[in-house]
């Protein structure tokens, strides 16, 4: 190959070039505006992230295991029907006596979540004598500080957001499945219809809108605390019940610094 | 124009590197979403269009802007802690449309008083508990408690 270095040509080449460059800003800009005009028009406005720092946290020994939370989430997050596909769930914690004579604390313990909790639970086989105790614990993203499912996302499609909640982008989800796995609390799914990782969000499109999230807004006897750090009201939810309650949160060991709370939580709960 | 007289196979180098580099960064230009580092190190549009959604429980608010005497009924009583939609269903259909009679929200049943009261050891003790077979089988829960006013014999 020969190369003709003649002034034209040079100068043609470099022109073209800086051309190239200069027109790659007016090529952003006007997908800026497409971008726009495709991004939902509903949104709400005025909504700032950096203003709120939202919080659940669960009273265990006000819990009922209606679940009204369960049926509420799927139809307010149109989760799939399917059995196994929940953004939260009840987990049923049955711990039965020792046996006569073993020196333990505390026999088996068994954990049900028929449904996830939407239609209540059935009653147990377990016999009343045998029960030592049990207790029902609402379950559903832990918002942690140090989220594990957002560190391994191969697209950044999942993150979190700077108001606390960890949200799932589905534009650009690809369906991998290893924020699934990451995720130590099972709190993550994949969407059948979707392909994309499906997870709690704390109602985000509720939330923005000053509602509380669904479960929240259903629970019958305040076992679900919602509030926001940065802006407390009036004898504020959440204040309360940090300054009431001995707090805990779940598998503190694995460093993920959960921000969902629970209170009066036994050790037997994971 | 000493530039112009380094070896060829050196110069198609520089060329070669020149346009990778401006490749890439038109390409850098042309790929990355407009919104990204909004907030951090992925798209921040995903924030509003994840917050674009509109509610299908509209909130126990909307329900008393209406439905007044409903609420110094309810405050009165145990049942104040819950919410309009728990038991009647999901009602944003019909705050938006409320003089349409084919959107208002489900009327309850009985199944939804033993939802929150049928016996169950894993209930917490302070929660009043029936075991719906033997408490006054075949009557309706409404035939002697007031669902808005539970304190209340009718």
């Amino acid at each position: 190959m020969k190369f003709d270095f003649s002034r034209r040509k040079m100068l043609g080449v470099f022109g073209g070039a800086l051309a190239g460059l200069l027109s790659a800003p007016a090529a952003r800009a006007a997908k800026a505006t497409v971008q726009k005009v495709f991004a939902s028009s509903g949104a709400p406005n005025g909504y700032d992230p950096y203003k709120h720092k939202w919080l659940m946290c669960f009273d265990v020994d006000k819990c009922i295991g209606c679940g009204l939370c369960v049926d509420a989430c799927k139809k307010e997050n149109h989760v799939p029907e399917a059995a196994h596909y929940f953004r939260t769930w009840i987990e049923r914690y049955i711990i039965k006596k020792p046996k006569p004579g073993s020196d333990r604390l505390r026999g088996e313990v068994l954990v049900d979540s028929p449904n996830g909790g939407r239609d209540g639970f059935p009653p147990t086989s377990v016999p009343r004598e045998e029960i030592l105790k049990s207790f029902f614990v609402p379950k559903l993203c832990n918002l942690c500080e140090a989220s594990p499912c957002t560190q391994v996302c191969p697209v950044g499609a999942t993150f979190d957001t700077p108001d606390g909640a960890v949200l799932v982008d589905p534009n650009y989800c690809i369906g991998c499945g290893f924020c699934i796995q990451a995720c130590p609390y099972g709190c993550r799914f994949l969407n059948p219809e979707t392909k994309t990782a499906e997870k709690c969000n704390l109602c985000y499109h509720r939330i923005t809108r000053g509602l509380k999230p669904a479960c929240v807004e259903v629970c019958p006897t305040e076992a679900r605390i919602f509030g926001d750090l940065k802006n407390p009201v009036e004898n504020d939810p959440i204040q309360t019940f940090i300054a009431k309650n001995k707090v805990f949160s779940l598998k503190p060991h694995l460093g993920t610094e959960p921000r969902t709370l629970y209170a009066n939580l036994d050790k037997e709960v994971r | 124009m000493g530039l112009l007289k380094m070896p060829p196979q050196i110069f198609r180098l520089v060329l070669l590197t020149i346009g990778i580099v401006v490749s890439y960064f038109i390409a850098r230009q042309l790929l990355t979403p407009a919104s990204f580092r909004d907030y951090g190190f992925y798209r921040g549009a995903a924030l509003e269009e994840v917050a674009s959604r509109t509610p299908v429980f509209a909130g126990r608010k909307s329900c008393l802007e209406c439905h007044e005497i409903i609420q110094t009924q309810l405050f009165k009583g145990e049942h104040k802690t819950i919410g309009c939609e728990s038991c009647h269903g999901p009602s944003s259909a019909h705050v938006a449309d409320p003089d349409s009679d084919g959107k208002k929200p489900d009327k309850r049943n009985t199944l939804a008083c033993s939802r929150c009261h049928e016996a169950n050891p894993s209930r917490p003790v302070t929660q009043k508990q029936i075991n719906i077979k033997n408490h006054y089988a075949g009557q309706k829960c409404t035939e002697c408690h007031v669902p808005h006013q539970p304190n209340e014999v009718p």
